[in-house]
C-alpha cells in the first residue's frame, strides 16, 4: 500500500503572515504596561459553536471575565485581542484575514479550542486549513474541546502576561530495565478478565473500570473476614442501587468461578 | 425594591474565585491526559482509539525505537485512550490549565526501544510489550521449561514462527515416512 496522502498535501497552502520587528516591540510594550481593559473580538472560522458557548459562559456573572476588564466587542476595530475559533474553513480564510487587518496594532491573537490550535478532529479534512496559525501569527493557544470557562480565563490571563505557562514540552526516554508492572498479579488472569468484562457490560468502560477496581481491592484486602460476607457487607452499605446490583452480579460470577474450579 | 435587595443579599456572591483560588471541578472531569511512561507498553491501543489522531506512534526501524506522542492542541478530551489502555498508563486528570505561547509545548513524547526477534534479529515489537506479554503468560505456565518456551515464542517474529513450524512439520513427516517403510 502506498503512503497515506493527506488532502492538505494536494492543495496549495497559504503563506503565513509575518510580523515586523516594529510591531513586535510595540506588542511587548503593550503587555509590559497594560493599564486598561482588553477588548476581545471573536472570529468564528467554522467552529461547531461549542467554543462560542464557553466564551459566553466565561463572561457571565458566574465566571465574570469582565472583572478583569476582558470585554467582548462587536467590531475588530475596537479589539486588542482577536479570538479565533474553529478549524478555519477554506471559505473563512478571507474574512479571518480581513478581521486581522482591521484590528489596530498592536494586537494579540489567541487560538481557541482544539480546532483553532491544530484543526482538532477536522485536521485532515479537505475543506479546512487546519488551525489558526496557518493563516495568522498566533500568540497564545488555548486547547480544549471546548476549553472550560476557567481554562478560558487562564488563557486570557496568559495572553495578557498575568499568569505563567504551566505546560512544557517533555520527552521521556525509556530507561534500562524499565518494565510495566502487572496489575493485580495475585489474581487469576481469567477471573480478572471475566469480572472486567462483566463490569464493562453493566456500567460502560469508564465506570466499569472503576467498579471492577473497587471489587478487586475488596477481594485482595487482608481482612480476616470471609470474602463473601465482606462483599455482602459492602453491598449492604452501598446507597446507589445500580452499583449494588452490579457488585452482586460480580460476586455471583466470582463464587460461580470458584465452585467450578474446585471440584 | 427592598424585596429585590433582600434577595440579592440572600443569594450572596455567585462569582467563582478562580484564578485567585483553585477552580473546583466535578468528580469525573476530563482534563489533561496524564501519561505514565513507566507503565506504558507502547502497544498503540490508544493511537487506534484516539478519534482526532492526537496520540500518534512512529516506529523508527533504523534507530530501533518507537516514539509515542500526544498533542494536547488536537486532543478533544474524550477519554477513549483511558478506556483502551490495557495497563492503565494514561489517565485523564483534573488539570485544565493548558494554554501555551509556543505550539511545541503542546506535545509530550515518550521514546521506547524495540525488541529484536530471537531468531532473525529483525526489530519485532516494543521491548516492554514483549516482556509484559511474557509476564502475563508466565502465570499460566506449570513448569519452568514451558515458561522458557513461551518466552522464546513471544519474542519471535511471525515470519520466523512460520518458518520453524514448516521445518518441524517437515521433519515429523520424514520420520513418519521412515516409520511407515519399516
Amino acid at each position: 500500500m502506498s503512503a497515506f496522502i493527506s488532502p492538505n498535501d494536494l492543495t496549495a497552502q497559504p503563506a503565513g503572515l509575518s510580523m515586523s520587528d516594529h510591531i513586535a516591540s510595540m506588542k511587548g510594550q503593550l503587555l509590559s504596561n497594560i493599564k486598561r481593559s482588553a477588548y476581545v473580538y471573536r472570529v468564528d472560522c467554522g467552529g461547531c459553536n461549542g467554543c462560542e458557548i464557553e466564551i459566553f459562559a466565561a463572561i457571565t456573572p458566574l465566571f465574570d471575565a469582565e472583572r478583569f476588564g476582558i470585554k467582548v466587542v462587536a467590531s475588530p476595530r475596537h479589539a486588542d485581542i482577536l479570538l479565533y475559533t474553529g478549524a478555519v474553513t477554506r471559505a473563512m480564510r478571507m474574512p479571518a484575514l480581513r478581521a486581522y487587518a482591521a484590528a489596530p496594532e498592536p494586537k494579540i491573537v489567541v487560538s481557541y479550542g482544539a480546532c483553532g490550535c491544530s484543526g482538532g478532529i477536522f485536521h485532515d479534512l479537505y475543506c479546512v486549513w487546519g488551525g489558526t496559525d496557518k493563516i495568522v501569527p498566533v500568540d497564545v493557544y488555548i486547547p480544549g474541546c471546548p476549553p472550560t470557562p476557567p481554562a478560558t480565563i487562564y488563557g486570557f490571563a496568559m495572553a495578557l502576561g498575568l499568569l505563567g505557562q504551566k505546560l512544557k514540552a517533555e520527552t521521556h526516554i525509556e530507561a534500562d530495565g524499565e518494565a510495566a508492572p502487572l496489575q493485580h498479579p495475585d489474581m487469576p488472569y481469567n477471573l480478572r478478565v471475566l469480572l472486567e468484562r462483566q463490569a464493562r457490560q453493566m456500567a460502560g468502560y469508564r465506570q466499569g473500570k472503576d467498579i471492577v477496581e473497587e471489587f478487586l481491592s475488596l477481594l485482595e484486602s487482608r481482612d480476616p473476614v470471609q470474602v463473601e460476607s465482606r462483599i455482602a457487607r459492602f453491598i449492604a452499605a452501598e446507597t446507589d442501587p445500580r452499583r449494588a446490583e452490579i457488585f452482586s452480579g460480580l460476586c455471583q460470577t466470582f463464587t460461580r468461578t470458584l465452585t467450578d474450579e474446585q471440584p | 425594591m427592598l424585596k429585590l435587595l433582600r434577595e440579592v443579599f440572600r443569594t450572596g456572591e455567585a462569582t467563582v474565585k478562580y484564578p485567585f483560588a483553585p477552580a473546583e471541578v466535578s468528580k469525573d472531569f476530563r482534563g489533561k491526559p496524564e501519561h505514565d511512561s513507566v507503565s506504558c507498553i507502547a502497544c498503540a491501543a490508544c493511537t487506534i482509539a484516539c478519534p482526532p489522531n492526537a496520540i500518534a506512534m512512529e516506529t523508527d526501524v533504523e534507530a530501533e525505537t518507537r516514539t509515542w506522542s500526544i498533542s494536547y492542541g488536537r486532543c478533544i478530551f474524550c477519554g477513549r485512550c483511558e478506556e483502551a489502555c490495557p495497563t492503565g498508563a494514561i489517565k485523564l486528570s483534573a488539570d485544565f490549565e493548558l494554554a501555551v505561547a509556543r505550539k511545541e509545548d503542546l506535545t509530550t513524547k515518550a521514546v521506547f526501544r524495540l525488541a529484536k526477534c530471537r531468531s532473525c534479529g529483525e526489530p519485532l515489537a516494543p521491548a516492554k510489550e514483549v516482556a509484559y506479554v511474557a509476564d502475563l503468560i508466565n502465570a499460566f505456565c506449570t513448569s519452568p521449561e514451558e515458561a522458557d518456551r513461551t518466552r522464546l515464542l513471544v519474542a519471535t517474529c511471525p515470519e520466523c514462527k512460520r518458518k520453524h513450524d514448516v521445518e518441524q512439520v517437515a521433519s515429523l513427516g520424514i520420520e513418519r515416512q521412515l516409520e511407515n517403510r519399516r
